[in-house]
């Protein structure tokens, strides 16, 4: 009995894959996932570029790394004027406070010609130091864990899901050809976990060839010794970990979408719906931030996402990052909603009709 | 009992207010059985309730003795020919047969056996490895029938399967289906084209709006339609004497004449005093040729029993 289950998933798994890869319906998935590598093909000119512009300034108002190094918040901005010089970048603005006083705020950039160095001023007080160093690994792997969990996750993964897994039933409903499964001697179940299977190994292969490629893109403007080092330091369980989210992500959007595909006759309504709690993650309170993939998924990231510290305090208190879950309850969490949603969707594919609208 | 015919009891289905077919009582031996009616008269509900690719609102079906809700052995022993004309995607004929026998968990080469067997009783070997995209009405249909018939089952069930063949095809296919009836299977054929019913039934199930109006072997269901006269049609050497003979019986509500002269139609109510009656006549030296029933026919039948606008298709 297992041995038959076993070879009718793999049947319905090896129709199914082929379908699902080669599908012109799906092309645009493709496009969503590989899209990253565009950017970081433009970083991979813009780098350079921006080396050469530190170069330009650093020689024209020549500072020391190790002066830079010397400025801390609480010194007032004579203070830095005389220790820096004249600032080759500088920007100022009055805002209100909320008692109606007027605040003075500033903002200065140095170099020296690797980094650049912010500096942010209240009131001619120094309040904040922000270094940004264009060509470090460091920096490169903020951007990708940025981009990785705004958009590849949120969207790319979310939407490749969305188009892949809710197709696998729907899209047969709407070609007329979901019948010719359903009288065949399958289970409903069987098909259901085929059909799932196959989903998720197109979305898995897909989307995790795409998180490879774009990890080696984010290297690709550094130097061999560079890369060697961050790689033997912690390049490669931070790629393994990246690999891993975007399966589960994979795992876990694809039961909810094929979930989705089998109970609503518009897929479109579940899937916003889904969008929007996913995306209102940002802004609940932390209790709630919990019930949703994208927190356990977060979780996993090795890097945390910059939040702008250039957005009101409110707003910034709403989208701090909830407590992270441990790696074993974000992975619990995950594989367990996933399969709480896969014996639902088996219990509805039981009862699952065949009605194009014809008799 | 039950194990080798098809039961419905008391089934209906409703699509939300609409009715599909209403409390559906049937017992089908095997053999061959048309199911008649006019567009959304409900045969393609019953056939996809026996399928159970959807389920009855109310009352309980049984295939040979297995719920339609038990895929993993219904299938074993039912093949459909649905009337839906959409395949999936990419497949070749070939392919379409062979991939569905799959999933049955059949190995490979097996697999393939059933599907050549299949589509070579179906006439097909010659186009089955083109595209199905590229194939006409009438190889559509067929490589259906093939998919249906491929894993040798017990029960056949075809919508309008006769829909787009050239008359060679179709004389096969029904040829085909008498074999599957004569090797003691059920065949479950829905068709709009009634001397073809006629041709090919052992029994008809005759809908109108969702019920089942009359059903059984043709000769039984007129039979027991009693306020229409039954017709006959008597070819004799002198079929004045004979129409003037039938006058005299008050069984009798009209006799007609043919136009070439070779025979009388006749309406009787009673159509055991009118055998009687045409014994007596040979009796006193009438030649009589042939006797047939004029409206013993699924035609007519339904004509009697739902009305006139069908009879006529």
């Amino acid at each position: 009995m297992i041995g038959l289950t076993l070879r009718q998933i793999l049947a319905v798994f090896r129709l199914e894959l082929g379908k699902t890869f080669l599908a012109r319906r799906g092309l645009w998935v493709y496009l969503l996932a590989f899209a990253p590598l565009l950017l970081y093909a433009g970083r991979a000119a813009y780098v350079p570029a921006e080396r050469a512009r530190l170069a330009e300034m650093a020689r024209k108002r020549p500072v020391s790394g190790l002066t830079l190094w010397t400025i801390r918040p609480g010194l007032s901005a004579d203070e830095v004027l005389g220790r820096l010089g004249e600032a080759p970048m500088r920007r100022a603005w009055t805002r209100r406070a909320e008692d109606g006083r007027r605040v003075e705020h500033m903002v200065w950039a140095y170099t020296d010609g690797r980094a650049t160095y912010s500096f942010r001023f209240r009131d001619g007080v120094l309040t904040e130091v922000n270094r940004h160093e264009p060509d470090s690994i460091w920096t490169a792997s903020l951007v990708f864990a940025t981009l990785f969990q705004t958009y590849f996750l949120r969207l790319a993964v979310f939407f490749g899901c969305a188009g892949i897994f809710m197709n696998l039933f729907r899209g047969e409903m709407l070609d007329k050809s979901l019948h010719f499964y359903l009288l065949t001697p399958v289970r409903r179940p069987v098909l259901l976990a085929g059909k799932y299977l196959a989903g998720l190994a197109a979305t898995t292969l897909i989307f995790t060839a795409s998180t490879a490629l774009q990890f080696m893109a984010m290297l690709w403007p550094f130097d061999g010794a560079a890369v060697r080092s961050f790689m033997a330091g912690y390049g490669w369980s931070h790629l393994a970990a990246y690999l891993g989210v975007t399966a589960l992500a994979c795992l876990g959007y694809g039961s909810v979408f094929l979930a989705a595909g089998l109970l609503v006759r518009s897929p479109i309504i579940p899937a916003a719906a889904v969008l929007l709690w996913e995306s209102a993650n940002l802004f609940v309170p932390e209790a709630l931030k919990k019930i949703s993939l994208i927190f356990y998924l977060q979780s996993l990231c090795p890097v945390v996402a910059r939040q702008d510290s250039d957005l009101p305090v409110a707003i910034r208190l709403l989208i701090a990052a909830a407590t992270p879950a441990t790696k074993t309850a974000a992975i619990a969490g995950i594989l367990g909603f996933t399969a709480i949603v896969l014996v639902l969707a088996g219990w509805r594919a039981r009862r699952l009709e065949i009605n194009y609208g014809t008799d | 009992m039950s194990d080798d015919r098809i039961i419905f009891d008391n089934v209906s289905r409703f699509y939300g207010e609409v009715l599909g077919v209403n409390r559906v009582t049937l017992s089908i031996p095997p053999g061959i059985t048309s199911l008649v009616g006019p567009n959304g008269s409900g045969k393609t509900t019953l056939m996809n309730l026996m399928a159970g690719l959807i389920r009855p609102t109310r009352g309980r079906i049984t295939i040979l003795g297995i719920p339609p809700g038990r895929p993993e052995r219904l299938f074993r022993l039912l093949g459909y020919s649905t009337q839906f004309d959409s395949f999936p995607r990419g497949l070749t004929g070939r392919q379409f047969v062979t991939t569905f026998l799959s999933l049955a968990g059949l190995p490979r080469r097996q697999c393939r056996e059933l599907a050549d067997r299949a589509i070579d009783r179906v006439g097909m070997t010659a186009a089955a490895d083109r595209r199905v995209a590229a194939y006409s009405k009438g190889m559509r249909q067929r490589i259906k029938l093939a998919q249906a018939i491929a894993h040798d089952p017990r029960v056949l069930v075809l919508d309008e399967p006769l829909n787009g063949l050239d008359p060679l095809i179709r004389a096969e296919t029904i040829a085909l289906f008498r074999q599957f009836a004569a090797e003691g299977r059920h065949v479950i054929v829905s068709s709009h084209v009634l001397h073809e019913v006629d041709m090919i039934s052992d029994q008809v199930i005759l809908l109108s709006a969702g019920y089942v109006v009359g059903e059984g072997q043709i000769h039984d269901v007129r039979s027991e339609i009693e306020d229409r006269p039954m017709q006959v049609l008597i070819r004799c050497d002198r079929p004045g004497a004979l129409a003037s003979r039938a006058f005299q019986e008050d069984h009798v509500v009209e006799a007609q004449l043919l136009s070439d002269g070779g025979g009388v139609l006749i309406k009787t109510r009673d159509p055991v005093r009118f055998y009687r009656m045409i014994n007596r006549a040979a009796i006193e030296g009438a030649i009589i040729e042939t006797i047939a029933p004029a409206d013993d026919d699924v035609n007519s039948i339904y004509g009697y029993l739902i009305g006139g606008e069908e009879s006529s298709r």
